[in-house]
């Protein structure tokens, strides 16, 4: 077996496989290994077949119940086929109440191509102020709800401009394939590649006659899924048909996933290896240098490789973990990878929620992609300033939530991930003429607007090793330990008010009366502690300040020569918008920085 | 009988069975209360994937590819044990009395302690299988899925896509559960009854299938939730035995519709005046579980089972159009064909 490698880059989503393109195409020998499997899209299959399929039971499979000794224990869950099994390998988080608990929050997809493959494909860009929140913030006495002066204190600048990214945000837009329009976004571009977006679904029409009785200037939402032939992944544009895509990866190949759009494309006239089904257990170091990547087989022996230049990009929790475990057996490693103390902690997710509200007429929602209109109204200076907040966010309206019939069931009563089926199973009186009803109700008539914002870092929203539960390999499994600062709340209660108005102006005509059903921030959520959205940020944040951050402005562990980590773990704020084009364009970044290295 | 085999890259059969494989731990983390707290299948994750049921394809025609599967089993070395030198498999689907060879799986030139072999296997069939490790039978140790056979004989089984043979449940318990399930979701109302008639690919299809939310069950007690087989057959039982209670001169599943309103209300309140309570404590879990699994029987993929000839979206079809008469549920066109018609997705 081959075992030496320019670079071996572990994870093949969002944070690894920007690097391996660009790094295998410059000649190096590369090899991702990828925890979970590789599955094609139709037209790379010999046999014209996709793993992925246009069904409601592959999003959310059938029950399974949580064994570990927590305070969930025997409670049903319901994972994806590419997302890991709860006993095999949980996320235990700290509930409010003080106990642990098992959590599917916080995993993103383990196949090749990562989270990019059961993401809804959101892809907006991050604004200049998200970038430089702690300049933004000095000196500001209206912030509101942060008595003690947390935000003041903990926030940091990114150690790079938007200015810096820019180029990096054209070339991810180009190479992975994603539709929209730019105008009316507060960023600045320096090229179009957008792909012309799709006719809107006809019920996002109440959103944007809401935008616009608001004076919310709107774009069409960028999404990652072609609608044209994509010159550089070589790609064929079918007419998307489908609801199948946030949860779905797509057997067309149509979502550009970084499989499709960036590895696929590349790897036969490069030197560069993808095996899947490989797990890293730890990396083993000699000074400052990584010198193997220990990973278990697909047949589970133990096996070990050489990379000149090591990534690490398997998601925020698992690299902190992976880092962390390799700590545990080694402690020159701990000391070098944990010099600040910071590994693990200012983990970060998105301040997140919206409303929903059952619309006038019903439409086929079943023909949409994941959103139709954005906004940036709540990224304004002015609006920041006007609200008291430190940060803004992106507004969107969603359109392929409960577009299907049997994801309308177990989402019935907003649950996610880890409560899914929950509040149908509970409401036992839904039976006969009741069901029927609430399928009048509900199929193709809700219509939700969505915001995500930046969350507030703070040291104690942390990743550890939990001490006593292990994955199937023995090794120990992430700690999530988090909640939501009152800043957080305040801002999520100031958004979701704007996501409300949206509906309420756009369901009457722009006359402001049309009643919301539901409206909140995720934090008022059962779970609502834990919930993450699958943006999984932070804990080894990069910085110029080595006792202030895990990596330095090249996303290299300060303490090492050769280890990188180009996930989400490196942002230090967790931006106005969805994350993964950042983390491309960042691993864009980083790959040109190592290009010139090597 | 002679059997296709089709021709499938080890690295895709590594993709199909490497999570659920392998492992170091020996904790019976699956076990549900399925097995005994010893059976090793409480070690490895979903075995009831075990062997793999998949699509087939020749790559060209795929409608005539699309009555088949492709069935991969495959034999992974018990933890810890030493890996066989020969593996191959006797089944229903094969010759009897001719081991089919299993091929040592290879990752990057190194060998792994998993051995396969795909057949090709018309959908809607059940069969029966051994492998023979060295020389010597032995029941697949992942796969579930066990029969005892007339002669007394245990086999392991599986059972192909759109199966519609009775699998978990006896006549008495489907024609029951047709009832229960009937009351979660009353398709058999006229707007219901005439969207089956006007949609159904196979006019002579009856009806009093509804929409196969029996058979998904008996398919899904049978596989993936195999932890709740126990407890269909009980509550059934149990609910047979309250509804006899109440009139002793009607079958259960004759009974008028006030019955099983009433029985309902009774399951979600936790309060059933007659039930055995020392038997299975929790009538309103049951109501819940069936309420789940009706509802995803009804709107499934119809290769599961249910949604029998793609009836229960059929019914959606119908039941929602806007007042130009255009449907509003317009599944047809993402979903490949015979059931839906989009040219470019293959299923």
């Amino acid at each position: 077996m081959r075992d030496q490698f320019d670079v071996v880059i572990i994870g093949s989503g969002a944070g690894g496989a920007p690097i391996a393109h660009v790094l295998a195409q410059a000649g190096q020998s590369v090899l991702i290994l990828e925890k979970g499997p590789l599955l094609s899209a139709q037209y790379q299959d010999p046999r014209g077949l996709s793993e992925y399929k246009r069904d409601e039971l592959l999003a959310t499979g059938s029950e399974k119940r949580i064994q570990h000794p927590v305070a969930n224990q025997g409670a049903s869950f319901y994972t994806s086929h590419v997302e890991p099994d709860l006993n095999d390998e949980p996320h235990i988080y700290r509930s409010a109440d003080g106990n642990d608990r098992v959590t599917i929050e916080g995993y993103t997809a383990q196949v090749v191509g990562g989270g990019t493959n059961l993401y809804g494909a959101v892809s907006l860009r991050f604004t200049a102020d998200d970038l430089r929140l702690r300049s933004y913030n000095d000196g500001r006495t209206d912030l509101r709800n942060d008595p003690n002066g947390d935000i003041q204190r903990e926030v940091r600048d990114w150690p790079i401009s938007y200015e810096e990214l820019e180029p990096y945000y054209c070339q991810t837009e180009r190479l992975v394939g994603i539709n929209g329009t730019r105008v009316n976004q507060a960023k600045a571009f320096s090229e179009d590649n957008y792909q012309a977006p799709l006719e809107p679904n006809p019920i996002s029409r109440f959103a944007e006659i809401g935008m616009d009785a608001l004076g919310m200037a709107r774009y069409r939402t960028p999404l990652a899924v072609i609608t044209r032939d994509h010159a550089p992944s070589g790609r064929k544009a079918y007419p998307p048909k489908t609801g199948f895509v946030n949860r779905y990866g797509d057997p067309l190949g149509l979502k550009s996933n970084t499989w499709v759009s960036l590895l696929w494309p590349i790897i036969d006239q490069t030197d560069l290896e993808l095996w899947p089904n490989c797990v890293v257990t730890h990396l083993e170091a000699n000074g400052g240098q990584v010198t193997r990547v220990h990973f278990r087989d697909p047949g589970g022996t133990a096996r070990s490789v050489q990379g000149k230049i090591v990534v690490v990009a398997c998601s925020a929790i698992e690299s902190v973990r992976l880092l962390k475990l390799s700590g545990e057996l080694d402690a020159d490693f701990n000391l070098r990878i944990d010099s600040s103390g910071l590994l693990g902690k200012y983990f970060l997710t998105h301040c997140f929620g919206g409303a929903e509200a059952i619309m006038p007429g019903r439409y086929d929602k079943s023909i949409s992609l994941d959103s139709d209109w954005a906004t940036d109204f709540c990224a304004s200076d002015d609006f920041i300033r006007s609200n008291g907040l430190w940060a803004g966010g992106a507004i969107y309206n969603n359109t392929s939530d409960q577009a299907l019939p049997i994801s309308l069931a177990r989402t019935h009563g907003s649950q996610d991930l880890d409560t899914i089926w929950k509040s149908f199973v509970d409401d036992t009186g839904m039976t006969g003429e009741n069901l029927t009803a609430w399928m009048d109700a509900n199929f193709g008539t809700r219509l939700s607007v969505s915001f995500m914002a930046n969350q507030v870092p703070l040291p104690s929203n942390r990743i550890e090793l939990h001490p006593t539960i292990r994955d199937k390999w023995g090794r120990k499994v992430a700690y999530i330990i988090k909640d939501w600062h009152s800043h957080d709340r305040y801002l999520m209660d100031t958004l979701a008010e704007q996501c409300a108005r949206v509906l309420q102006f756009g369901g009457d005509g722009g006359q402001g009366g049309y009643p919301v059903n539901e409206k909140g921030g995720v934090y008022l959520a059962e779970n609502g502690l834990v919930r993450i959205a699958n943006h999984i940020l932070g804990g080894a944040r990069f910085g110029e300040d080595e006792q202030d951050s895990v990596l330095d402005p090249d996303c290299r562990a300060w303490g090492f020569d050769n280890l990188y980590v180009t996930d989400g773990a490196f942002m230090p704020t967790s931006g106005s918008a969805n994350p993964t084009l950042t983390i491309q364009a960042n691993s864009f970044r980083v790959a040109d920085l190592l290009t010139a290295r090597i | 009988m002679a059997v296709a085999i089709a021709v499938r890259e080890d690295q895709d059969i590594l993709n199909y069975c490497a999570k659920y494989l392998a492992r170091e731990s020996v904790d019976p983390r699956h076990n549900f209360g399925q097995y005994d707290s010893s059976d090793p299948r409480g070690r490895i994750c979903e075995p009831w994937r075990f062997p793999i049921i998949d699509g087939h394809s020749d790559g060209r025609d795929f409608i005539a590819s699309y009555a088949f599967n492709d069935v991969t089993l495959i034999y992974a070395a018990p933890f810890q044990q030493p890996v066989p030198r020969e593996v191959g498999v006797v089944g229903t689907f094969a010759k009897l009395y001719e081991p089919l060879p299993l091929q040592r799986l290879m990752f990057q030139g190194s060998e792994t302690p998993y051995f396969a072999v795909t057949v090709v296997v018309p959908k809607g069939e059940v069969h029966t299988y051994k492998f023979v490790v060295d020389g010597q039978p032995e029941l697949d140790p992942v796969n579930p899925q066990r029969v005892v056979l007339d002669n007394g004989r245990t086999w392991s089984r599986f059972f192909t896509q759109n199966c519609t043979q009775p699998i978990s449940l006896e006549r008495w318990e489907c024609a029951l559960l047709q009832r229960l399930t009937d009351h979660i979701l009353p398709f058999r109302t006229q707007e219901g009854q005439r969207a089956l008639q006007q949609n159904l690919v196979n006019k002579t299809f009856l009806l009093d299938q509804s929409v196969g939310a029996v058979n998904f069950i008996d398919k899904l007690i049978a596989r993936e939730e195999n932890h709740y087989l126990d407890t269909y057959k009980t509550c059934l039982e149990l609910i047979d035995r309250v509804l006899r209670q109440r009139n002793p001169f009607e079958e259960p599943a004759s009974m008028p519709k006030p019955m099983f309103v009433t029985l309902y209300d009774e399951m979600g309140a936790n309060n059933v005046p007659g039930w055995d309570y020392g038997r299975f404590d929790n009538p309103r879990f049951f109501l819940q579980l069936l309420r789940r699994h009706t509802f995803t029987g009804a709107f499934c993929h119809p290769k599961y089972g249910g949604n029998t000839q793609a009836a229960g979206w059929a019914f959606l079809e119908e039941k929602y159009r806007g007042v130009d008469g255009t449907t509003l549920f317009d599944w047809r066109r993402a979903v490949e064909r015979p059931w839906g018609n989009d040219p470019d997705y293959h299923g």
